[in-house]
C-alpha cells in the first residue's frame, strides 16, 4: 500500500498531523497557548466554525452544498437577541430567544432542502441566493450592530460546569453528536446518496428525506454556531458570518471528506476547521506583518482547498 | 396575432429584457418626474455598461456550463481598478500601461481559476469563492490598506463626458465589445465550442473539442473583462479602494440569466445579457428612487435569482 | 401446487412502441428458470414488471397463487422478490457490508447493528469461499474490488434479501467460471428452500446446466416453455430465431489483399483480446447479446474509452488513440445510438450540430455559416433528413431525422472509417432505410465501416461479414453461407458453431 493509497482512505490522518505540527509551533511561538484561559478563549474562537462546519459535512456527504450557512448564522443571531430584548431580557427571555434562533436555522434548513431536493434545484446557485434572502432578512430584522444580550447569557458561556469550560461541553456534545449519527443508518444511506445517486435510488432509499434531513442538520449547526457566536459578542450583528461559507467547506474538505460527496466524516470536518482557526493563531504569533495575513491564509485555504479535493477525488 | 414568429419572439427573454427596461422606466418616470430624461438615460447606460463589460465574461462561464459561475469577478474588478488606479496616477500617458495590467494579471489568475475547475475538479463557485479570498489578501498587501492612485483626466472624461451626440466614449466601446462577443460566440470556432461543451460536454469531446483548455481560456476571458471593468470603474468614480468590485458579483450574474442564457449552460447569447444589465441598472434605480432599504434590495435580488431557477437552473428527475 | 409466480398476458406499451404484446411467464416453488431471446424480445422489460420498477400496461400477476400489483421496487421487494442490478446499485464508496444491507440496515435499537451485519455479510461471502479471490472482506471498499468480486457483493445483496422470487439478469457476466460454478451450487441450494430464480444468462451452457425449465420470448411475446430435460439447444434457438433467415445476398468483389483497419490483442476493462481485420469497402457487423464487447470495442477504437494493451492500425501505420480528437484526427467518425448522451448538442441549431466536427477536423479558426451552409444542406439532403431550416434548434426533429443530422456530422469530414455504435436505436423504418442505403454507398466509396446493432436482422441484411461478441471477445467470425440468424443466436449464447 503506497503513501498515496492510505491517503485516499484516511486523508484526515494528516490533517491531524498537520494539526499537531500548528499546535507545537503555535506553543513556541506563543508560549502562554497551553494555558486554560488561553485555550479555552482560542476555542471559543473556533467554536462557531466548527459547529457549521459539522452540519456542512452531512450535507456535503450526500453531495450536495450549503452556502448560505453564513446568512444562517447571521439571522439566527439577531433573531435570537431580537427576541430576548422583546422578551423583556429575563432569563425566560433568553431561553425564549435562543428557542426563536433555533427554529429560525431549521426553517432556514427546510426551505433550502425544499427547494433542492424537492424542487430539483441546482444546489450552488440555489444556496447562494437563499443565503443572499436570508442576510437581507438579518439586516431588516436588526439594520444596526448592537442589542446587548443580558449578562447572563455571555457570562455563562465564558463559564465552567463541573471543572470544564461551556466550551469545552459544547464541543464535545458537538463531537458526540458526530459519533452518535455516525452509528445510525442515516449516515449510511446519506453517504450511499452522494456516493452513487442512480445506485441509492435503485435500492430505493428514500433521497428526497435524506437530503432535507441533511440541510436540516446544517440549519440546526448554524443555529448551535451562532447562539455560541452571540455568547461570545454578547450582542446582534447582521453582518456576522459571512466567510463562514467557505471556510466551512474548507474545513469540511480538510477534514477528508470529498467535495462530490460520498466519502468522509464529521468528526474529521471538526480537525479541519480546528486547523484552520490554528493557521490563523500562528500567522498572527508568526509575526508577518497584519497585512499578509488574510493573503497568507486565503492562499493556505484555496491550496487545502486544490489538495483535499485531489486526494479525496474517486 | 397568431404568427408563430411574433408570439416566440415575444417569449424570448431579450425581448422581455427589454420591454421590462423601458416599463422600469416607465415607472421611475412617474415616481420620480425626469427620470426617464435624455441625460439620466445616459448616466444610466454608463453604469449599465459597466455591468455589461463584466457580465461579457460572466456570460462566457455560464454558457460553457458544468455549474459554471465566477464569484471571483468583484475582487478582480477591485484588482483591477487598484492597479489601473496606480498605473496611471492621474497621467494620461499611464492609460495604456494600465489596460494591459489591469488586464493581463485578472486575465492570468482566471486562467488558474480555470485550472481549478477543469483539472483539480473544484466546483466552480467553490474555487472562485476562494480565489476572491486570495485576492483580496493580495490587495491589503498591495495597497498597505490606504486608498492610492487616481484615474488619469482623459480616462474620466471618455467614461463622464459626452464624446459625440452627447454619448460618452464609455458606451462606445460597450458596442465594440458587444460586436466582438456576438462575432466570437457567433462565427469562430472558439464561440462554437463554448455553446457545445456548454450544452454536452461529453459530445463536444467526442466530436473531437479540446474542452479542458476551451474551459479554462473561458475563466481567463472572464477576469479579462473584469479587470477591464476596474479600469472603467475607476474612471468612473475617480477614486478606487480595495472592495470597490463587490457590488458588481450578484448583478453580473443576475444579468447573465434575465438575458436568458440557461444557468445549466449551452443555450442564450451576450445581446440578451446587454439588456439584462440596462433592466438590472434601472431596477437598481428605481429601487434607490423608492427609499427601499438595503435589506429589501437584497431579498428581491435573491428571489429574483430564485425564480429563475426556476424558469433555467431544474436538474433532471431520476428515472429506475 | 400454486405456481411462485405466474405473469400472463402481460403488455407494455412505452409512447408508440410495443415492448411487450403477450408476455406470460410462470414459475415453479423452487424452480430455477430460464428467460431467453435475442436482443429487444422484451424480457428486460417482463423482469422489471415482475420485479415492480416497471408498470405493465395490462395483464396480471399472480405470487403463490395471489394477484398482485406492485407500485415501485419497493413493495415488490417486500412482497419477497428481489432484482439484481448489474453493478448499478453498488455505491463504491461504501464497505462491503454497508452496501449489502443498503436501506435494509439490522438494527439493535435506533442503532445500526454492526456486528450482526457484519457476522451476517460475512456469511454471506463464506458462500463463495475458496472461488472469490483475495480482498473480499466485509470491510473491504467496493470500489477498490475488481469487477468480478463486484459483482459478487451485488449477487450477496440479492441474497441478503431472503426473498421468494430473486431475478438474475446476466449475474454471472463478469464472474470467472468456479465462481459461476459456485454461484450456481447456491441457487440449487436456495432451490431446497423453495426459492425460485429467473435467470438471464447470455451462456447457453450455463442455462443447460442449471434451468429445470426455460420460457423462450420473442418480438415481445412468449413463444414457448420448456422442460431443460426435454429439449435440445438446437430447438431453443430455433425458437428463439423463428424463422430461420440467412444473410441477404452481397455484392462479391470486395479487395481483401490490403487490410484497413488491424486490430492485435485489444484489451481493456471490457474486451478480452479482440483481434481482426477489415478491408476498405467492407461493412463489418458486430453481433452478440448486448454489452458483450460491441459497443466497447468501437469506443476503444474512438479514444472514448481506450485500450489497456494491444494495437490498432490504420492504412498500414500503427495508431495511439488515446482519445476522440486523435481518431477525428485519423478520419475516424463515431456515431452512438445514445443520441441524447453522446451526441445532441441540445438547444444548438441544426447547423451547429452538423459542423461540429467539421470544424475540428478541419481546424477551421472562424466558421462562415454563408459558406459551409451549402455545403452542410447538401449532405443533410443527401440523408433525405427532412427540416425547416438549418437555423432551426435540432430538439424539433424527430428522433430518426436527429440520427440523420449526427451522421451528417460526421460524413462532411469525409471519413476513412465508420463507427456505428447501434446506430438505429428508437428510429423510424424509413430513417432505418435511408441510413442503410447510406452505409452501402459510403462503403462503395471506398470506407470501411464497423456497424454494431442490437437487431440481429439488421446485421444480417447489411453486413459483408459478423463477428460475433460474448464475454468480451470474439466467439465466433461469420461469412458467407455460414451468416445465419441460428449460427448468430448460438455464437451470441457462446456456443461456437
Amino acid at each position: 500500500m503506497t503513501m498515496f493509497n492510505l491517503l485516499r482512505r484516511q486523508p484526515w490522518v494528516i490533517t491531524v498531523l498537520v494539526f499537531l505540527i500548528l499546535v507545537t509551533v503555535n506553543t513556541v511561538l506563543q508560549p502562554s497557548f497551553v494555558e486554560p484561559s488561553v485555550m479555552q478563549s482560542n476555542l471559543a474562537t473556533f467554536l462557531p466554525l466548527i459547529l457549521v462546519a459539522i452540519g456542512q459535512t452531512y450535507v456535503i456527504l450526500a453531495g450536495d452544498i450549503d452556502l448560505s450557512v453564513g446568512s444562517i448564522v447571521a439571522l439566527v443571531n439577531v433573531v435570537t437577541v431580537t427576541v430576548i430584548a422583546a422578551l423583556g431580557g429575563t432569563l425566560g427571555a433568553v431561553f425564549g430567544g435562543m428557542a426563536a434562533g433555533f427554529v429560525t436555522g431549521i426553517a432556514c434548513g427546510l426551505i433550502n432542502g425544499f427547494f433542492i431536493s424537492g424542487l430539483r434545484f441546482q444546489p450552488i446557485v440555489t444556496t447562494f441566493a437563499t443565503g443572499i434572502i436570508f442576510a437581507g432578512l438579518a439586516i431588516w430584522v436588526l439594520p444596526q450592530a448592537g442589542l446587548p444580550v443580558p449578562d447572563a447569557y455571555w457570562m455563562t458561556y465564558t463559564e465552567s460546569v463541573l471543572g470544564i469550560p461551556v466550551v469545552a461541553w459544547v464541543l464535545i456534545a458537538g463531537v458526540v453528536f458526530t459519533l452518535v449519527v455516525s452509528r445510525l443508518p442515516f449516515l449510511t444511506r446519506l453517504t450511499a446518496v452522494g456516493g452513487n445517486r442512480t445506485g441509492a435510488f435503485q435500492t430505493g432509499l428514500s433521497l428526497g428525506g435524506l437530503r432535507i434531513g441533511a440541510y436540516v442538520i446544517s440549519g440546526a449547526f448554524a443555529s448551535f454556531a451562532a447562539l455560541c457566536l452571540t455568547g461570545e459578542t454578547a450582542s446582534g450583528d447582521p453582518l456576522l458570518g459571512a466567510s463562514l461559507a467557505l471556510s466551512s467547506i474548507s474545513a469540511v474538505v480538510l477534514g477528508g471528506t470529498a467535495l462530490a460527496g460520498g466519502f468522509g466524516n464529521a468528526t474529521g470536518s471538526v480537525v479541519g476547521a480546528l486547523v484552520l482557526g490554528m493557521i490563523g493563531n500562528v500567522i498572527f504569533f508568526a509575526g508577518l506583518p497584519f497585512e499578509y495575513q488574510t493573503l497568507v491564509q486565503g492562499l493556505i485555504v484555496l491550496a487545502a482547498l486544490a489538495g483535499g479535493v485531489f486526494v479525496t477525488r474517486r | 396575432m397568431n404568427n408563430p414568429r411574433i408570439l416566440a419572439a415575444l417569449g424570448d427573454p431579450l425581448t422581455i429584457a427589454i420591454a421590462a427596461s423601458v416599463g422600469l422606466l416607465i415607472v421611475g418616470e412617474i415616481l420620480s418626474p425626469g427620470f426617464a430624461q435624455g441625460s439620466q438615460i445616459v448616466r444610466l447606460l454608463t453604469i449599465a455598461a459597466i455591468l455589461g463589460i463584466v457580465a461579457a465574461g460572466q456570460n462566457l462561464v455560464i454558457l460553457g456550463g458544468r455549474e459554471g459561475i465566477d464569484l471571483s469577478v468583484g475582487s478582480m474588478i477591485s484588482l483591477g481598478a487598484v492597479l489601473a488606479g496606480n498605473m496611471m496616477d492621474g497621467q494620461n500617458s499611464g492609460i495604456l500601461p494600465a489596460l494591459l495590467i489591469a488586464g493581463g494579471i485578472p486575465f492570468l489568475i482566471g486562467l488558474v481559476n480555470g485550472i481549478g475547475v477543469t483539472f483539480v475538479r473544484i466546483p466552480p463557485l467553490v474555487m472562485t469563492l476562494g480565489m476572491t479570498a486570495v485576492i483580496q489578501g493580495g490587495l491589503v498587501v498591495y495597497s498597505q490598506g490606504v486608498p492610492s492612485g487616481a484615474a488619469a483626466p482623459l480616462l474620466s472624461a471618455f467614461i463622464n463626458q459626452p464624446l459625440i451626440l452627447g454619448i460618452p466614449g464609455i458606451l462606445f466601446v460597450w458596442v465594440a465589445i458587444a460586436l466582438a462577443m456576438v462575432f466570437v460566440l457567433r462565427r469562430t470556432a472558439f464561440g462554437f465550442a463554448v455553446y457545445a461543451i456548454g450544452s454536452n460536454e461529453r459530445a463536444a469531446t467526442l466530436v473531437g473539442l479540446p474542452v479542458p483548455l476551451i474551459r479554462v481560456l473561458i475563466y481567463g476571458l472572464s477576469g479579462l473583462f473584469a479587470g477591464l471593468a476596474g479600469v472603467c470603474v475607476i474612471g468612473y468614480t475617480g477614486t478606487s479602494f480595495i472592495s470597490v468590485g463587490d457590488q458588481y458579483v450578484l448583478p453580473s450574474v443576475i444579468a447573465v440569466v434575465i438575458g436568458g442564457t440557461s444557468l445549466a449552460g449551452g443555450a442564450g447569447g451576450y445581446l440578451g445579457t446587454m439588456a439584462g444589465a440596462v433592466a438590472l441598472t434601472i431596477l437598481q434605480s428605481v429601487l434607490i428612487t423608492l427609499n427601499l432599504e438595503v435589506w429589501a434590495r437584497q431579498v428581491i435580488f435573491g428571489v429574483t435569482l430564485l425564480a429563475l431557477m426556476l424558469l433555467y437552473g431544474r436538474q433532471k428527475k431520476l428515472r429506475v | 401446487m400454486t405456481n411462485a409466480l405466474e405473469a400472463v398476458g402481460i403488455t407494455k406499451i412505452f409512447g408508440a412502441v410495443r415492448a411487450l404484446t403477450e408476455g406470460r411467464l410462470t414459475v415453479g416453488k423452487g424452480e430455477i428458470h430460464a428467460l431467453m431471446g435475442a436482443n429487444g424480445c422484451g424480457k428486460s422489460t417482463l423482469c422489471k414488471i415482475v420485479a415492480g420498477a416497471v408498470a405493465p400496461t395490462s395483464g396480471t400477476v399472480g405470487m403463490d397463487g395471489h394477484d398482485v400489483r406492485f407500485r415501485n421496487p419497493r413493495e415488490a421487494e417486500r412482497a419477497g422478490v428481489a432484482l439484481f442490478y448489474q453493478e448499478l446499485s453498488l455505491i463504491p464508496q461504501l464497505s462491503v457490508a454497508d452496501n449489502i444491507f443498503l436501506g435494509r440496515e439490522l438494527k439493535s435499537g435506533l442503532f445500526a447493528d454492526r456486528k450482526a451485519m457484519n457476522r451476517r455479510a460475512a456469511e454471506l461471502i463464506g458462500l463463495f469461499d475458496g472461488v472469490s479471490g483475495q480482498g473480499l472482506t466485509v470491510d473491504a471498499i467496493v470500489g477498490t474490488l475488481p469487477p468480478d468480486q463486484r459483482q459478487i457483493v451485488e449477487i450477496l445483496k440479492v441474497f441478503a434479501q431472503d426473498a421468494k422470487i430473486m431475478i438474475m439478469d446476466e449475474a454471472t457476466a463478469a464472474l470467472d467460471g468456479r465462481q459461476s460454478q459456485r454461484f450456481f451450487e447456491i441457487l440449487k441450494a436456495k432451490k431446497a428452500e423453495g426459492v425460485s430464480t429467473i435467470m438471464i444468462s447470455h451462456r447457453l451452457d450455463e442455462v443447460f446446466a442449471v434451468c429445470d425449465r426455460i420460457t423462450v420470448m420473442r418480438n415481445g411475446a412468449t413463444i414457448t416453455e420448456l422442460d431443460t430435460a426435454a429439449t435440445t439447444r438446437k430447438a431453443v434457438v430455433h425458437d428463439m430465431v423463428g424463422e430461420v433467415r440467412a444473410a441477404a445476398p452481397k455484392s462479391a468483389g470486395l479487395s481483401t489483399d490490403r487490410p484497413s483497419l488491424v486490430v492485435k490483442a485489444a484489451r481493456n476493462a471490457s474486451l478480452r483480446d479482440v483481434s481482426f481485420e477489415t478491408y476498405p469497402g467492407e461493412i463489418l457487423g458486430l453481433a452478440g447479446l448486448q454489452g458483450q464487447g460491441q459497443s466497447a470495442l468501437l469506443k476503444s477504437l474512438f479514444g472514448s474509452e481506450p485500450l489497456t494493451s494491444g494495437d490498432i492500425g490504420f492504412e498500414g501505420k500503427s495508431l495511439a488513440i488515446r482519445k476522440p480528437s486523435d481518431a477525428v484526427m485519423n478520419g475516424f467518425a463515431y456515431v452512438s445510438g445514445d443520441r441524447g448522451r453522446d451526441a445532441s448538442f441540445q438547444g444548438r441549431s441544426i447547423f451547429e450540430n452538423i459542423v461540429a466536427a467539421l470544424a475540428v477536423r478541419n481546424r477551421l479558426r472562424i466558421i462562415r455559416p454563408a459558406a459551409l451552409k451549402p455545403q452542410v444542406s447538401k449532405v443533410a439532403a443527401d440523408l433525405k433528413t427532412k427540416f425547416a431550416g438549418l437555423d432551426m434548434p435540432i430538439g424539433t426533429l424527430s428522433g430518426g431525422n436527429q440520427q440523420k443530422i449526427f451522421i451528417a456530422r460526421w460524413l462532411a469530414t469525409a471519413p476513412k472509417l465508420l463507427l456505428l455504435d447501434d446506430p438505429t436505436k428508437g428510429i423510424d423504418l424509413g430513417a432505418k432505410a435511408d441510413l442503410f442505403a447510406l452505409m452501402r454507398s459510403q462503403a462503395d466509396a471506398g470506407a470501411t465501416i464497423l456497424f454494431y446493432s442490437s437487431e440481429d436482422s439488421e446485421i444480417l441484411d447489411y453486413a459483408d461479414r459478423v463477428l460475433v461478441f460474448n464475454g468480451g471477445s470474439i466467439s465466433a467470425e461469420l461469412k458467407g453461407d455460414a451468416m445465419t440468424s441460428v449460427n448468430m443466436t448460438r455464437a451470441a449464447y457462446g456456443d461456437a458453431a
